[in-house]
Order: structure tokens, then C-alpha cells, then sequence
């Protein structure tokens, strides 16, 4: 026997290389089982405990325990502790046993020690994509129910009333959406750089959200009359309703090696990309009024920092400046020189900007109009959203942008 | 319906009850969508309501789910039925006996009541026809002295539903 040099043995206190007793253990080879552990062939047999902690434990999928480190399944690298790993393997059976995670047969695990920061890495951006396969399959729920409540209001569409009632839930709901995908955007951006995302951000925003959009009846009725005078108005003037989703953000998404993430970045901008981009640009106007009213653009661009803004400082990730660098190359190939007026208002346009739209068809808007740069020409003339929940949150921003008018004087000519 | 299932009498082990209290919490934190766990003390038995999905032949249902734990949860599978009245339903006895392969051969213990709710919603979504299924009479028959669905020899031939 001996130890030969060289070979990886891990110091492993003796009382961690047999079960701790977490299930009645039969057939097991106690012998083996050490011997495997003291190789670091499979994890030490470490008591689980009952919550995270503080310190970077993994939590095992099978027993829900949190461990220091897991084994890995070598068809899917799904951890698992390895008393739950002894478990797996039927005695009786003759069938090859199945992954639990992954059904593939001959389930077989290896041990690598905790994980890397890569791996860490990789596994939250998988995470990442469930969510965001969940929210698309929210979209599309709520993309059916507004089209049945579509179909119950063409019934009743002699009292309007009936249908503010029905779809106020949706319009809620929308925005709810619109604030998580504000997320996924972030994660877009710092894929590219696998940089572990914080997941605590995305509840906060959601919970201001819902604060501001739980309106009441009366509030819906009013924002519906204000828009359909506006919508009217609207129509006479510019009747073409401007579809604000540009090539170059596509393109640009898969400059980050994302791809799959457009869909998901598309989807969300479609709905209520023109609204975003209405809300914003009057909440802006009236905010930025006299101080900026020349830097329209620039100040376009800022919304393009924002969904960094309230994460950057949780994740430690980018310093301020290189991620106002790293931003331009991905999303705004031209506002590379408003970089010191970004700096300073960052704050204060954060406050309006997130509170109104998703930063990410915020985003896509300004490619817009620098596209079409040299002569501002902001929104392209009266937009008209195609549904009803546009129409009321349009409404809302114009309510409430009249009423900041009124305080002081507008700056730039909105049209 | 009532009586405990033979898998049931045993309490939950230590490491049953840790796991389903956890289950439970993260339930509460982020339940499934159209299920509403019905509040009681006894962790080993989950009454669950479902509601059938909006758009579906199951709309505007709602029909109750009973889960019970066996000793070796999770390395066993839990024994899931409807309680009457059950939806008509190709792959659902009138008895409330559920037809599905992840309850029973299929079951593995990195699923969760979670993921079996959501599996058992999908299968009532995709169904094209309200109607029990061919044997049921025969099957319901044989299931009279009370015997758990996990005594059944399943045959899992339709992927379809």
C-alpha cells in the first residue's frame, strides 16, 4: 500500500467518511465508501444543515440539506450529497439506475471539490433562463387573457365602463412584466463577462411597482377619457403608429453571445415599446425641463444606464466607468460623449425613468432616435398603442405629466 | 377516501419532514400557479386545490388534489389522487386514481409536489375530450377494498395527453 506521491488525497476527518445517519443505510460497502471519500471520489460525508448560513454552502436537490460541497452527475452536473447519492443505487434492481435529475441511465457521480466561481457563474445564468422561460410563458398568458377580455369588451362595448373594469388587472400585470425583464436585461450584459447575478434586486423593483400602479376605479375611468381625447387628436395628425424595435438592438444582443436572450429582450418591447418610450420621454421633459433641454439625446442615453444603476453597486461589478464604456458597444453606438452628464444625473433620471417603463425599451428607443439623429425628432409623432393597457398607461403619464406642467414651464418642444 | 393509505400509516421520517417543511415554506414563497394548498397541521397529508388552466376544457374548475407522504419521502413517491369529484379526464378514474408515469415508475426524488402539480395541470390542459378512461369500470371494480394507486401495475401508453 503506501502513498505513492502525487496523488490527490484529501485530508478528511475520519468521523466524515461514513453517513451521518441520514437514512438507514443498507447494502453499504462502509469500506468502499471511506476509501472513495478519502480519494476525493466523492464528497465527505459532511452533517447537512438546515439553512444556508452565511458562509457559501450548496444545498443538495434531493434531501434539501446544505452542504460545503456536492458530488456532480457526470450526464447533467447536478449536485447531490453523497448520502443521498448512496440511496440512489436499488439493490434489488437490474435495471441500470437513472439519474434522478435527468433520467439518463448509468447515473454515475464525480467529485470536484465546492465550486468554482465559473461554475457558480454558469449555473445562476441557467437559473436565469428557467425565469425567464417562466416569464415568457407568463407573457403569453397575459397576451391570451387580454385578448379574451379584447373579445368580452367588443361585446360590450356600448358601456366603456365594463371594460375598464376587466382589463385593469392585465395593465397591472404588464407592468409587473415589464419590471422583470428589466432583469433579464442586466443578466444580458453581464453575461458577457460571467459575472454572478444578485436575484435580490428584481423583488424590490417589483414591490415599488405594484405600490404605484394599484390604482383605484375612479383613477382608471379618468386616464381612459384623457386618452381617448388625446388618441383622437392623435389620429387626425398621424395616423401610422411607429413600431420602435430597430435592427442594430437584435444584432447588437448577439454581439454579447446571448442570442437566446433577444427573444425574450423582443418580446417585452413589443407590447408596450412605444408607450415606454411616451411615458419616459414625458417624464423626462418635465423632469429635465429647463436645466437640460438641449441634450435630448444624451439624456435618451442615460435611460440605457439604468438598469445597471440600481445593481451595480450589490454586484460589485463593472466601476462606473467601464461599464459606461462596456454599455455603448453593446447598445448605444453614439453616446460614447454624454458620458460626464450621465454621471451626474444618473440619479436623479434613475428616479423617473424606472418608475414609468422597463429601462430595456427605454433602451431600444434611443437607438431609435439616433438613428434618425441631427434632427431630434423624439417620437416620431403621435403614437397610438395598439391595446387598451397601452392606451391607459399612456393616459396615466400624460395625466401626470400635465400636472407637472402646470408647476413649471416645458423646455424642448415635444413635437 | 378517507382512510389512511397503507403507504401513509408510518410517520414521516426525520429526513420526510425536514425536506416537506422546507417544500411547504418555499410553497408559500412561490406557489405553482393554479394550486392553492389547503392550510392543515398534518404534513404528511396536502390537500390541494387546482384550478383547471383558462383556455383549457378544464376552465373555470376547480378540483381538489390529495397528496400523501410515505415514510421514505422523498425517495419514495408520494400517493397522489383526486378527490371526488375527479375531472373526466381520459387518464383520471372516476375513483380519483391518476394515471401518470411520474407518480408511480417514473417518480424520482428531484421532483417536488411542485413539479407534480404542474405536471398533473399540463396533463388536464393538453386533454382534447372529457371522458373517463376505456377500463375505468372495471379498474374502479377492482380498487373497492381500497387499494392506493401505487399497487396498480401501470401501463403508460399514451404520451399524447
Amino acid at each position: 500500500m503506501g502513498n505513492k506521491l502525487g496523488r490527490r488525497r484529501q485530508l478528511v476527518d475520519e468521523k466524515y467518511t461514513k453517513p451521518q445517519g441520514l437514512y438507514q443505510h443498507k447494502d453499504v460497502d462502509h469500506k468502499k465508501l471511506r476509501k472513495l471519500i478519502l480519494d476525493s471520489k466523492l464528497a465527505p460525508c459532511y452533517p447537512g444543515d438546515d439553512e444556508c448560513g452565511a458562509s457559501e454552502l450548496e444545498e443538495c436537490p434531493i434531501c434539501f440539506l446544505y452542504y460545503p460541497s456536492l458530488n456532480r452527475s457526470r450526464c447533467c452536473l447536478k449536485g447531490i450529497c453523497t448520502e443521498c447519492f448512496l440511496q440512489m443505487k436499488t439493490p434489488n434492481s437490474t435495471r441500470p439506475t437513472q439519474c434522478p435529475f435527468c433520467k439518463t441511465s448509468n447515473y454515475a457521480v464525480e467529485y470536484r471539490g465546492s465550486k468554482t466561481k465559473e461554475e457558480k457563474g454558469l449555473e445562476q445564468i441557467e437559473e436565469q433562463r428557467v425565469i425567464e422561460a417562466k416569464i415568457r410563458m407568463r407573457q403569453q398568458e397575459l397576451i391570451d387573457e387580454e385578448q379574451r377580455n379584447l373579445k368580452c369588451r367588443d361585446v360590450s362595448s356600448s358601456n366603456s365602463t365594463v371594460g375598464a373594469i376587466e382589463t385593469a388587472a392585465p395593465s397591472y400585470n404588464l407592468v409587473m412584466e415589464g419590471s422583470a425583464v428589466e432583469g433579464d436585461e442586466i443578466v444580458a450584459s453581464q453575461e458577457s463577462c460571467t459575472v454572478p447575478v444578485t436575484r435580490s434586486v428584481r423583488p424590490r423593483q417589483n414591490s415599488s411597482r405594484e405600490d404605484e400602479f394599484d390604482l383605484d376605479l375612479e383613477d382608471i375611468m379618468v386616464m381612459e377619457a384623457i386618452w381617448l381625447s388625446i388618441q383622437e387628436n392623435g389620429r387626425r395628425r398621424n395616423p401610422v403608429y411607429v413600431e420602435p424595435a430597430p435592427e442594430e438592438q437584435y444584432v447588437a444582443e448577439e454581439q454579447c453571445s446571448s442570442a437566446s436572450m433577444a427573444p425574450a429582450a423582443g418580446s417585452s418591447s413589443s407590447p408596450s415599446g412605444g408607450l415606454a418610450c411616451a411615458i419616459a420621454a414625458l417624464a423626462e421633459r418635465q423632469q429635465m425641463g429647463d436645466e437640460t433641454s438641449s441634450s435630448y439625446q444624451a439624456s435618451m442615453s442615460a435611460y440605457n444606464m439604468m438598469p445597471g444603476c440600481s445593481d451595480r453597486d450589490t454586484v460589485h461589478f463593472p466601476a462606473m466607468g467601464s461599464s459606461v464604456e462596456m454599455s455603448p458597444d453593446m447598445q448605444l453606438p453614439n453616446a460614447t460623449g454624454d458620458r460626464e452628464w450621465i454621471d451626474d444625473n444618473r440619479s436623479e433620471i434613475a428616479d423617473v425613468g424606472t418608475s414609468y417603463a422597463s429601462s430595456d425599451d427605454v433602451a431600444q428607443t434611443s437607438i431609435h432616435h439616433e438613428d434618425e439623429s441631427g434632427n431630434f425628432q423624439p417620437m416620431g409623432g403621435p403614437i397610438v398603442p395598439e391595446s387598451f393597457e397601452e392606451q391607459m398607461m399612456l393616459a396615466m403619464a400624460v395625466s401626470l405629466a400635465e400636472a407637472r406642467a402646470r408647476a413649471s414651464p416645458p423646455g424642448a418642444a415635444w413635437n | 377516501m378517507t382512510s389512511p393509505s397503507p403507504s401513509a400509516r408510518k410517520g414521516l421520517s426525520k429526513i420526510a419532514c425536514n425536506r416537506l417543511q422546507k417544500e411547504l415554506v418555499e410553497w408559500q414563497v412561490n406557489p405553482p400557479a393554479g394550486f392553492k394548498h389547503k392550510v392543515t397541521d398534518n404534513l404528511q397529508r396536502w390537500v390541494i386545490e387546482v384550478n383547471g388552466a383558462p383556455g383549457t376544457l378544464y376552465a373555470n374548475e376547480t378540483y381538489q388534489l390529495q397528496v400523501d407522504f410515505p415514510e421514505h419521502y422523498p425517495m419514495e413517491a408520494p400517493q397522489v389522487i383526486f378527490l371526488p369529484p375527479a375531472p373526466l379526464h381520459p387518464h383520471i378514474y372516476s375513483n380519483g386514481h391518476i394515471c401518470l408515469d411520474i407518480l408511480y415508475d417514473s417518480w424520482s426524488p428531484a421532483m417536488t409536489v411542485s413539479s407534480i402539480c404542474i405536471s398533473i395541470l399540463s396533463m388536464l390542459s393538453s386533454s382534447t375530450v372529457k371522458q373517463r378512461p376505456a377500463d375505468n369500470d372495471r379498474y374502479v371494480k377492482n380498487c373497492r377494498n381500497g387499494r392506493s394507486p401505487k399497487e396498480t401495475r401501470w401501463w403508460f401508453h399514451d404520451d399524447k395527453v
